[in-house]
Formats: C-alpha cells, structure tokens, sequence
C-alpha cells in the first residue's frame, strides 16, 4: 500500500466565524490530536458544517486562529491547506472519468503523469473500484461515486481528511458498510479524519472523539462512552441517544458523591461539580427497570403504553415527575398497558446534569 | 522570495526603465522604436530618460512607490507590515500617476492654479507601454496588500481579478459615461445649468402621453419601453421556442435549425431592414403580391411600431435563443425524471419543473432582449417611420441639425433608468432560489419529451417564422447579384467585383476591390476583442457568482452599465475621454478594441452567470481542497463545465464585435476603418448592391466562425446518456 | 501564471494597434462628409499631385461636426471637405476652425466667396445644390395624380400620404427647405402651408436624403431633396422627375474648413487650395457627384440642374444659419407642425 499518512493535529483557537450578523460559530477553541477520527455531531444549523469548512479554508475566520500541526492556517486559502474533503454530494467533476478525478489533486500539485496515475489507482484499489478508472461518474452508482469522492481526498496523503456528511445519499445498507470502510481506511493509515454528521449512531459508531455541537459552540467533547453515558447536559443527554430528563434535588455533597432526592427515592452520584440545590437526573432507557409489585427505592407509575419491536419491548410510563420511556430486553415476561408499576434505575444508571 | 511581488516589481521596473513611457505611434509594434533613437530619443524613452534628459521630473516619485516594495520582497504574506506596505506602494503608486496624468497635459498644467503655484511644465502625450505597465504592476501590488490582508480568503488570482475588473470598467466605463453625463446638466457652452435639465429631462417629447387620445406619436420614452418590453417578452419566448426544438424535439434537423436560428445574429444591421421594406414595404414584393392577387392596397404599415418590432424579434431571437439553450440542456433531467415518477404527465413536468428551473435563463434573455431593444438604432433607423425611439433620438440630437449634446445626455439618462430598472426588476423575479441543477452527483437521466400540445404550438410558431427568415436571406443574398436591387433585376457580378477584386501585380496579388481595407480590419479587430470579451465576461460572471466580496453589487452595476448605454452615446463619450492624455486612444485600433469589449462584455457575463448558478458550488470548492488554487480550478472544472457558455459568449462577441454600428461610427478612423461604417456610407448613398454584397460575404465569415467554434467547443460532457444509449446503460447504472 | 502571459499577450496586441498622430512630416488626415467614390477621387487626386500622405475617414457632416467638437482640445483631423454649409457655418462660429484665404479664392462664384465671408473666413463653398421636388413618374401616373409644380402644390389634398420630407431637427436638408419657404412666403405662411402639408407627409425622415431614395423605390409617390441626390437616383435607373418650384427655391452651399490647431496645418492648406481647382472640381462626375462646383472655371456635370436656369432665392446663410434662429424656427415647428395630429 503506498497511499501513507502525513497525519496532523487540528487545533482552534477561540474561533469565531460570522456571516454578517448571523454568528455561525462562535468561540470554538478544540484540539484534534493526530490520526484519530473525530465527528462534528450535532442537528442542522448548529455550525459543525461550518467549522468543517472553516478547517478547509472554505471559509476565513472572523476571529480567532486555526492551526494544521504547527503551522497557523486561519489566513491561508484552501489551496495552500494540507487538507481534503469529501463532500455531501461527492462533487465529482462530471466532465472527467473516475481516474482523472482521482488523479486531478496530484495533477495541479504538479505530480508527474505516470506517477500520478500508478497512486491514484492505488487509491482506487484502496476503495476497491480498481476497474472503474475509465467509467465517467454518471455511469456509477451512489455508493461508487462515494467511494471515488474519498479516494480523490486519500491520494493527496494529506495531513487532515475532512467529510461533510459523506453517507447521507446513500442506503441504510450501504451506509453501514461505508463507514466501516472509512473507519478501517482510517485507521490503516493513520489518519485524521474530521466527519460532520447529524446522525448520532453514524458518529457513535466511527469516532474516537466526538465534539457535539449546539447554537455555534461546543456542548460536550468526549469519547462515544463518555457522551454516552455521561452526557455534560440535558442537550447532549437527548441528542445523543435518547434520555429521560427528570427533575431532582442535591441534598449535599461530599467530596466527588452527591446525595440526590428523586421523589421518594435516594442515590449516591458522582457530584460532577455540582453544587447542592435543584438539578437534574439524565436516564437512558435500558437503565430503568420496571416492577409489578412495591419495591424499595422506586416511584409509582402508570404504564400508558407497551409496544412490541422484536428485539426488545418499549414502554412509557406516567409518573408524578414527568412521562418516562423505558427499553427492556426481556420480550417474555409483558407488563400491561393501563396498570399500576413501579419504575427503579440500575447502577450505574442516572447522570447527574446542571438544572435547565 | 515572494514571486508574485518579485513578477511584478519587475514588470514594474521594466515599465519605467525599458519601455517607451509615452504613446509612440505604430513604431511600438514594428520596433522601428528600438533603432529610431531610443532609449534616448523624447519620443520614445522610457521613464527614467524622461526624468533627466527630457525635464519630466514629475515622474521621478514613481521610483520611490517601487523602492518601499523592496523590503518586503523576503516578506511574510500573513505579516501585518507585507500588507500594508504592499497596499501603500500599489495604491500610492497608482494615486500619482494618475494624478500627473490628468494634471499635466499636451499643453502642459491642466488648471492654472497649479501653474500659479508650481511654474510651467513641460507638456507630456499620453501614457504609452512603460506607462501601461507601470500600472498594472502597482494595481497588482495593491491587489496583494489586500490578498493579504484576508480579503477574498486571501486568494491572490480572486483579489488581481476584482482589482483589475474594477480599474478596467473605472477606466472605460464610469470615466468616459460620467465625461458625457455632465453634459446634460451643461448647455451648449459647457456652463452648468440644472434648469435647463429639469425642462429637458421633463420634455413633452420624451414622455408625452397625446397618442392614446389623438392620432400622434407619444413620447420617444414610452415609444421606446412599449417596443422593448415587447420585444423582450416576444424574443424570448420564442428563443425558448427554439432551444425547446433543437434540444428536446429531438429532430433529425436539430443542428440545421441552430444554424438558422443564429443567422440573424451574425447579420449586418441595416440588412435586414432593407429586405424587409423590400419584401413588405409598399413597393414590396409581397406588397405588391397581395395588391395584385387580393386586391389588398398597399400601404406603409412597417414603417413604424409593428417594422421596427419584427425586424429587432428577428435579429435578437437568436440571443435569447443563445442564452436559453444552455439552461434548457443544463436543466437536469433526474429532475424531470422525479417529476415523472410522481405522477406528473409530460405537460405538468414541464409547467411545474422544467420551466421553473428555467426561470433565471428566461429572465437574463428577457433582459438582454429588452437591452438590446432599447439600444438598437439601426432597425429605428430603417423602419421606425414616424415611430421615435429613444435611441435614434440620441443619435439625431447629436449629428443632427441640432447638435444637441446635452439633449442627447438627458435622453441617455432616460433610456439609461429604464435599462436599470428592468435589470432591477429581473433581479428580484428570479430572487434567492437555488437553481443548481449540475451537481457533483453523476446524472444519467434522460430529458423529457415536450407535451404534445406544447410541441404542436411550438412548431406552429417555428416554422412560419423560420420560412420567413429563409425568404429574407434569399432576398438578401439575391440582392448582391443584380444590377440595382428592387429595380433592375439583371444579373451581375459587379458589385462583388468592386468590394473584393483581387488582381495580381507584379508583386504578387493585389487586393484592389474597395472593400479588403475595411475587411481585414475589421476581422482581426473582432478576432482579437473576440477572445478578451468573453474572458472579461466569464471571469466577472466567475466573480459575481462564485465569490463573496465588498462591493459586489455596485461592481455588477458597473459591468451592466456600458451595455445599457446606447452605442452612439458610448462613441462620443469616448472620444470625449479619450481624445486627450492621459489616455489618449482615439484614432488607434485599441480603442474599437476597448469599445467592444466593455459593450459586449456583459452578454458573455449573462450567459456565464446563468450557466454557472447551474453549477454547484462544491465541485470548486471539492477542487480547492485538492490542492488546486482558484485560477486552476476555473481552467480545468469551471470552463470546461461551461463550454456552451463560452461557444456562446465568443461568437457572440466575434459577431457582435463585427455587425455593431452606432459605436463605431465615431471611433472609425483612416487607419481603422470597419466594414459596417463603410456599408453604412453606401447605404447613405443608395448603393445597396454593394452593401449587400458585403453584408453576404460577412455573413458568409461569421457563418464559418460560429461553426467552428460550435465545432470546436460547445456540448459539455457529461456523461448523460442519449436516448439510444440510454437502454443498454440502464443496467450498468443500477449497482 | 496565465494572468499574467494573457496580460502579456493583450499587451502586445495592444502595441500591435496602438498608433497615434505621426510624425512624419508630410501627412494629411481629411474628414470627409460626401460620398465615399468622391471622397477617394480627392484623395487619390490630390495624394498623386503633391505626394502627400492622405489618412482619410468619411462620415456624414453631423458626425464629423460632433467628431471635431469632441476632438476640440486634441484635434486629429486637418480638413473637413464637404458636406452641408451649416455645420461648417456653427463650426466656425464656435471657434473650431482656421482662418484662410485661398490664393484661387477670387476664382469663385460669389455664392462660394459670401459664405466664407459670412464666416470670417473660416469656411469655404466648393459646391451648390439646390433643393427640389422629386417624384416617381409611374407611381404618380399609377395613381392618377398631376404633378406638383411648385411648393404650394404640396399641400393639395390629392396628395394625402404621398409625401415624404425629413424631419428638420435630424435633417439639415430639411432645415433648409424649412428656411427657404419662410424666405419665400414669409414665415406665418411658410407654417401655415407645412401645416396644411403635414396631412400629406407620410413620413418625417431622419436622414435628409431619405426621402428620395423612398420615392425611387416606390415607398412614397413625392419627395423633398436637393436636386444632385435625385439626379443620383435618375442616373441609378429610377424613374425620378425632377421638379423646379415655381415659386423659387433655397440652395445648400457644400464647405470646406481647415480644423483649428490642425497637426499638418501646411498639408491642410495645400488641400485646401488643390479642391478649389477648377481641375479637379470638374472631375466629380466621375465620382457621379452632381452638384455644381464653386470655381467659375470649372465645368458643372450635364445632368446636374443648371443653376442659372433655377429661380434661386437670395439665401441668408448668416441669418438663416446662426444658433439662435435656428432654435427659434425648429422650437416653432415642433410647435406647430410636428405635433399636430394626422
């Protein structure tokens, strides 16, 4: 395999970048370590496109510096950035085949002809349409044209490859498979990568970090688990997977522990800094348990609704805290819609957040 | 080493210590000037003889401009000192010599106050090759003291394609339109007075309404807005009808009709009008037919409205026709395709999807046709009867008996609001929609087929109309063949002989027939302005559509603004402007040149904006990212992506260039001398034999021009498959 | 970087064009306003006898007056030759061009002498047209209609839609004939009658010899010109018959200027005198002008319309020609005939 990596970290420094009076990111300072894979995760509008783009010197910074290794960037064009990108809808040049869009990077770099073609059918290799080179890319399908996209952006070893939403054409099928491919082309080569996707299981499911991204700033940086299951607020919490956000009180904190009241019942959480006063409890779904009969350390509840979807059993329940959504694995042993049920929580199971 | 600073330092120093600094004659080219006594001779030494031998100290600060760049040669372009001292020297550089130049002139102080203050100078010509490149090494100087600075994401070829666009259409649009402008607030003695423009500009000439309750003419301005809101709606439907046919009827004939539908493009004016009155005037053949046969007396109804209406919907059909078929081929077919696939039936999907997408290519093509319209002087000229239209008032107030300047002026601003408005207006119908329908996607679809019932209207409209063109070019290619056309019909060669003779001497061939002279100029002053008006266009197009920058606006008004102009009003404007130092072209081959360019550039603007919003935005940016810069990116994924814009906007500005009369008329010279000018004067003469033959043979070269270029560039390639194809590839497609 | 190499490249065709007024010593750029044959037999003529370079460009006498005014500051043209006298009269009077006194000014008729002398002798006649009625033989004999004979003819009622006459704010021709009727009949009758013609005109041109070529070709039945510009049209083989008016009629008197501050001024007097030889006077035919020269030695053409033999009115170029009374005639036809209904 010759296709190597010149990985490089990504580094933003109070980034600012506003479109007149609309600010699309504001304030970002990140560091991206090299050759891991980061997403940019968030619901439409809240900048990570943006961001995206402001890494590739598609857009200039309106404040703030960015940095590719050492080497500060925020005033360099596109051009003169070490970096690819795929784009959401390929944007292959529909004038030239496939192996003249791969070509095409080391071709304006100046790389010489035989040269260029022996690496981009490397990369062509490498995304496994070694035969396709001589195809235009309206003779290929989707998730071909994809794969060419991303082996146009890997041919040029650049020091950051960057992907805008790069699945979202594509089946649910295919998309899977992708993105297993991009992981493991990742992480073969060592690369940085920087994924924009609005898809939360997508980026749970390829990144080493995830930044999450809400209103142009920063929610929660963190690995899959950490967001997963120690989300930074109640945004996170619901955006990331589902979650019951419930109200509750810290009584007092000693030390890391926290003594939380919900209701009638009483926990010992990890403070997170908190400090004693009205909070609130994140829960996932699969940490409730639910119980037919009178448990110590529960709430009562009314079960509204139970529906079955193969694999596992979903239910909502009323209580005097708010409507709970809970999953549970167990498809034979069915509680009823309409009766009265006590909800617990598993350990580790509730995540302390700060109050809305 | 900075190269791009270091280039043009050194295109800089070679300006001002090599090059002749003043205009020099033609020895500039023939390089007599190299052994006619330069570098020491007052004619042509360069600037920094100028300074010591010849007593043009004022040059001397010249140097210091280049000097402050030096430093900065080894500099950092993200360094805060590398901007601005680069911004410093370009803009400075470029302050004083445009200073010295209109201060100091052929008779030397050009106020006497600066005489008063600073004692006589030494007269100085106009400014020459040193003087040329002198300029546009500070312009680009100071178009990377911006780069640098961040302005258009630092991109060095974005920021020196603004910067030179903005000095170019500064130098020959505002400044020679602004020199006549201020004309109309003058009388005739050049003194300013604002009521003598109030009562002309509020002339019951120009905006009388009597027509609609008495038997007489309206005001020239509504005589003028009635005929080009007609005109631009009419031509553009019907350029629609014809992209329609030649591109989804799929007619065996289709490339036949394209010829035919540019025809009238590449036509001399004055041409058409002249068949006309010979076809339906009173003494018309067809006249005369329908008297003798139906008993239908003949009358003058061409002279007027209805004349000058068909004649101009015959000669700019073919620019609608130009603009709107590369929308209706860049129109992407999945679309149609979804549309279809929703239930929609063949005249749904067009009603509600292909004509919508068309919209900013209809728009542009009524545009152009109202422009034109409101422009246009030679078909006013032969038809327009006792109908007044702005334009040829213009024209009339200016060589007329009256000699009117600043009446000309009030009219120009007049015909000028209405051109603006309508670009105004168009602005706003095609609003903020996205139109991108190349994407980066591959799109293998398949254009729909017309409705039946718009295909029958269509041809309904078609035919007649492309059967009425063949009779006039009959008519016309028939006229340079007989003795005097309309009257002695026997057969001659005589006036080709007298146009294009060639005989051979002693030296070999002679080119004896009147005509060579005007020829030959004509053509390689067309080919030449050809080339340079469609990349003028297509790299504004680029900037206005592509790229985000202060002032963008105003920059699309200043390159629309010399098109919206009448011709005539451009012509004297510029031998107004540039007649004297420090620009001083008339009588030289440059300034029909400039004309050309900065008239037709914004057809080649329109039809690239039109084209490249089609574009998706991605494919530059996807080759940015890959390392091209934005100069690379535009040779190798914008222009070839834009082919039928560019086949477009160069013959059309080859022809345009070619067939363009009122402008030239005052910019001809002995030297220069254009056919159409010279076609004119035998026009006048009543010697239509050979202006006709002219005007075939022209016809004749523009014919092969526009073949090739259609030949060399048109279709892009896309990959879409065509409708035979299309079966066998489906398979391949469904991966 | 192709900037730059395209920059280079416009350079060089731009070099390639560029040019300026020579320096050369014997050179001459003329400005010529009649047609293009004559405008060539004076050059070929002239470049023959004296060897002197001629740049010359031919436009209609407006756009060459429009030229010289622009051109004021800068001039780049030596001599203006030919062309309708008012233009060279309004030139004069606005300081654009030479004083000069030929040495074969005595040579002249005194219609050619007076209009110099009205311009302190900044201009010069070298030709005379007189203006007439022309119609077209078969239409009219189509049509049943009489001949007009004089002026006053025009405005019959017969003739509704049949005549054709330029718009004298476009037209210098026109003006003149505006002049020449109010010389004639005094100017509230010489309105009354364009008035009582308007119902007659079909068509007010702009060019003032428009109206001619539109009778030649069947397009109007009459039509008011100089008489050279029929006789034009007779020698082309239309079937034009030209009409004296009874009651008199009104001339143009064709000029000539030498440009003020004229970049060869010796070149420009030396044309100045060579077109006012008898010589090359009579040669115009050739060139199938026929109008009829200044120099009294010079012989007219035999088709033109023998000026002795026409009841000429007593012109007044300096009245008739001057700025004011100009605006004041053609403000009052706007008035009064332009905008009358038909």
């Amino acid at each position: 395999m010759t296709i190597k990596s010149n990985a490089a970290s990504v580094r933003f420094d109070a980034v600012t970048k506003a479109f007149g009076d609309v600010v699309a990111v504001d304030q970002i300072s990140l560091l991206i370590e090299p050759g891991k894979l980061v997403t940019l995760l968030g619901p439409s509008g809240c900048g990570k496109t943006t961001t995206l783009r402001l890494i590739a010197g598609l857009e200039m910074a309106t404040g703030g510096q960015i940095f590719i290794g050492d080497r500060d960037v925020t005033k360099l064009p596109a051009t003169d950035r070490d970096v690819a990108m795929v784009f959401q809808s390929y944007a292959l040049f529909p004038h030239m085949t496939v192996g003249e869009n791969v070509a095409y990077g080391l071709k304006v770099s100046g790389v010489k002809k035989p040269d260029a073609q022996a690496r981009s059918q490397d990369a062509l290799n490498l995304v496994g349409l070694a035969d396709l080179g001589d195809r235009m890319p309206s003779e290929l399908s989707g998730g071909q044209q994809q794969r060419v996209a991303v082996a146009r952006a890997l041919v040029l070893e650049p020091q950051v490859l960057l992907f805008d939403e790069p699945l979202s054409n594509l089946d649910a099928k295919l998309r899977r498979r992708v993105r297993e491919e991009i992981r493991e082309i990742q992480q073969n080569l060592g690369l940085t990568v920087i994924y924009v996707t609005h898809d939360q299981e997508e980026a749970l499911a390829v990144s080493d970090d995830i930044v999450v991204m809400n209103n142009a700033v920063i929610a929660q940086i963190g690995t899959p688990r950490e967001l997963y299951e120690v989300p930074s607020d109640a945004f996170v919490a619901d955006f990331i997977g589902e979650a019951n956000i419930l109200d509750c009180e810290i009584e007092s904190v000693a030390g890391d522990m926290a003594q939380v009241r919900l209701g009638d019942i009483v926990m010992q959480l990890p403070a997170l800094n908190l400090a004693p006063g009205p909070a609130q409890l994140a829960i996932r779904p699969r940490r409730v348990d639910l119980h037919a009969e009178a448990v110590a350390e529960t709430l009562p509840g009314t079960l509204l609704k139970a529906t079955y979807v193969g694999t596992h059993m979903e239910y909502r329940i009323e209580t005097a805290h708010g409507e709970i959504f809970a999953i549970s694995g167990d498809v034979d042993d069915l509680h009823h819609a309409n009766s009265e049920i006590r909800v617990g929580f598993r350990d580790p199971g509730p995540v302390l957040i700060p109050a809305a | 080493m900075n190269k791009f600073v270091a280039l043009w330092l050194a295109v800089g120093l070679i300006g001002f210590f090599v090059l002749p600094w003043y205009t020099t004659d033609d020895a500039f080219v023939s390089f007599t000037w190299l052994r006619d006594g330069w570098p020491l001779d007052a004619d042509y030494a360069p600037a920094i003889i100028q300074i010591f031998a010849h007593g043009k100290i004022w040059l001397a600060p010249l140097i210091l401009f280049f000097a402050a760049v030096v430093p900065v040669l080894r500099g950092n372009p993200s360094d805060r000192l590398f901007a601005a001292t680069l911004t410093f020297a370009g803009a400075g550089g470029l302050v004083f010599l445009l200073l010295q130049g209109f201060t100091i002139g052929i008779a030397g102080w050009e106020y006497a106050s600066l005489e008063a203050l600073f004692g006589p100078v030494e007269r100085q010509f106009g400014m020459g090759a040193g003087a040329v490149l002198v300029a546009a090494a500070f312009l680009f100087l100071l178009t990377q003291g911006f780069a640098a600075r961040g302005y258009v994401g630092g991109d060095l070829f974005v920021a020196g394609s603004i910067g030179l666009i903005i000095a170019l259409i500064t130098a020959f649009v505002f400044f020679p339109v602004s020199r006549i402008l201020v004309s109309a607030f003058q009388d005739n003695q050049g003194v300013y007075a604002f009521s003598l423009f109030a009562e002309k500009i509020s002339d019951s000439k120009i905006w009388g309404l009597r027509c609609l309750s008495e038997n007489v003419s309206c005001g020239v301005a509504w005589n003028s807005l009635m005929l080009a809101v007609s005109v631009g709606i009419g031509s553009t439907l019907l350029g629609l009808a014809f992209a329609l046919v030649t591109t989804r009827a799929r007619l065996k004939m289709g490339k036949a009709f394209r010829v035919l539908t540019v025809l009238p493009i590449i036509t001399p004016p004055f041409v058409i009008g002249l068949a006309m009155i010979l076809l339906f005037g009173r003494a018309g053949v067809v006249t005369q037919f329908m008297a003798s046969t139906f008993d239908i007396p003949p009358t003058r109804w061409i002279y007027g409205f209805t004349g000058i209406w068909l004649a101009q919907m015959l000669a700019f059909t073919p620019i609608a026709f130009l603009v709107l078929i590369g929308v209706v081929e860049g129109v992407s077919p999945s679309m149609e395709e979804a549309a279809q696939t929703l239930r929609a039936d063949a005249w749904t999907t067009f009603s509600t999807v292909s004509f919508p997408l068309m919209r900013p290519g209809l728009a542009n093509a009524f545009l152009l046709g109202f422009i034109e319209s409101m422009a246009d002087f030679g078909n006013p000229f032969v038809l327009g009867g006792n109908y007044g239209v702005l334009s040829t008032e213009i024209f009339f107030a200016i060589v007329g008996a009256q000699n009117d300047q600043g009446g000309a002026a009030v009219l120009a601003i007049v015909l000028l609001a209405f051109t603006l408005t309508a670009f105004y207006v168009q602005r706003r119908w095609v609003g903020k929609k996205s139109y991108v329908t190349v994407t980066g996607k591959g799109d293998a679809g398949l254009h729909a087929m017309l409705p039946k019932r718009l295909t029958w209207l269509i041809f309904a409209i078609v035919i007649p109309w492309t059967f009425m063109m063949l009779v006039i070019y009959c008519m016309v290619m028939f006229g340079g063949f007989v003795e005097t056309w309309g009257r002695d019909h026997s057969f001659t060669m005589r006036h080709y002989a007298d146009a294009f003779s060639v005989t051979t001497g002693e030296h070999g061939l002679i080119w004896s027939g009147a005509a060579w002279n005007s020829f030959w100029t004509t053509i390689s002053i067309s080919a030449i302005a050809a080339p340079l008006t469609a990349g003028l266009g297509l790299l504004t197009a680029y900037l206005l559509v592509r790229q985000r920058f202060a002032g963008r606006e105003a920059f699309e008004f200043g390159t629309m603004l010399s098109f919206a102009i009448p011709g005539t009003v451009i012509g004297i404007s510029y031998i107004l402007a540039f007649n004297i130092p420090p620009l001083e072209l008339t009588g030289t081959g440059i300034i029909l040149i400039i004309c050309f360019m900065f008239r037709n550039m914004p057809v080649g603007l329109r039809a690239g904006v039109a084209a490249m919003s089609q574009l998706d935005k991605n494919l530059d940016e996807a080759s940015l990212t890959l390392g091209a810069n934005s100069f690379t990116t535009v040779r190798n994924v914008i222009l070839p992506l834009l082919r039928p814009a560019i086949a477009a906007a160069l013959v059309f500005s080859f022809v345009r260039a070619i067939t363009s009369v009122s402008a030239v008329i005052f910019l001809v010279s002995a030297d220069y001398h254009m056919a159409t000018a010279y076609i004119i004067g035998r026009v006048e003469n009543g010697d239509y034999g050979l202006a006709i033959a002219y005007s075939s043979v022209l016809i004749l070269v523009m014919l092969a021009a526009v073949s090739l270029v259609q030949l060399v560039i048109s279709r892009r390639k896309l990959g879409r498959r065509t409708a035979v194809a299309g079966a066998e590839q489906a398979g391949a497609v469904a991966t | 970087m192709k900037k730059q190499i395209t920059f280079i490249v416009g350079g060089l065709a731009a070099a390639w064009l560029a040019g300026t007024p020579a320096l050369a010593a014997e050179k001459l750029t003329l400005y010529c306003s009649p047609q293009i044959e004559w405008c060539n037999l004076m050059v070929e003529a002239f470049e023959k006898e004296t060897g002197i370079d001629v740049a010359m460009t031919r436009k209609s006498s407006g756009e060459t007056f429009a030229q010289i005014k622009a051109e004021a500051r800068n001039p780049k043209g030596d001599v203006w030759w030919g062309g309708t006298g008012d233009p060279h009269l309004q030139a004069a009077e606005e300081g654009l061009t030479e004083e000069y006194t030929s040495p074969v000014f005595d040579k002249l008729h005194p219609w050619a002498q007076n209009q110099a002398k009205s311009a302190s002798m900044k201009t010069v006649g070298i030709y005379a047209g007189a203006l007439g009625i022309g119609y077209n033989k078969e239409l009219l004999a189509a049509k049943g209609l009489p001949a007009p004979e004089s002026w006053a003819d025009l405005a019959k009622p017969e003739y509704k839609g049949e005549v054709q006459i330029a718009n004298p704010n476009s037209s210098g021709t026109s003006y003149t004939t505006l002049a020449t009727l109010v010389q004639i009949m005094g100017e509230d009758e010489a309105f009354d009658l364009m008035k009582a013609m308007h119902k007659n005109v079909n068509q007010y041109t702009k060019s003032g010899s428009a109206p001619i070529k539109a009778a030649a070709r069947g397009e109007t039945t009459i039509g008011i010109t100089f008489m050279h510009d029929m006789v034009t049209q007779v020698v082309n083989g239309f079937p034009i018959e030209i009409v004296a008016p009874t009651e008199g009629t009104g001339y143009e008197i064709g000029s000539m200027s030498i440009i003020k501050n004229a970049r060869n001024m010796e070149s420009a007097k030396k044309f100045y005198d060579f077109a006012l030889n008898a010589d090359i006077q009579t040669r115009a035919r050739e060139a199938k002008a026929y109008q009829v020269p200044s120099n009294s030695g010079a012989t007219p053409p035999d088709e033109s319309p023998d000026l002795t033999k026409l009841k000429l009115i007593d012109y007044d170029f300096a009245k008739y020609g001057s700025s004011a009374e100009r605006k004041r005639l053609l403000k009052r036809w706007d008035d009064e005939v332009g905008s009358l209904p038909r």
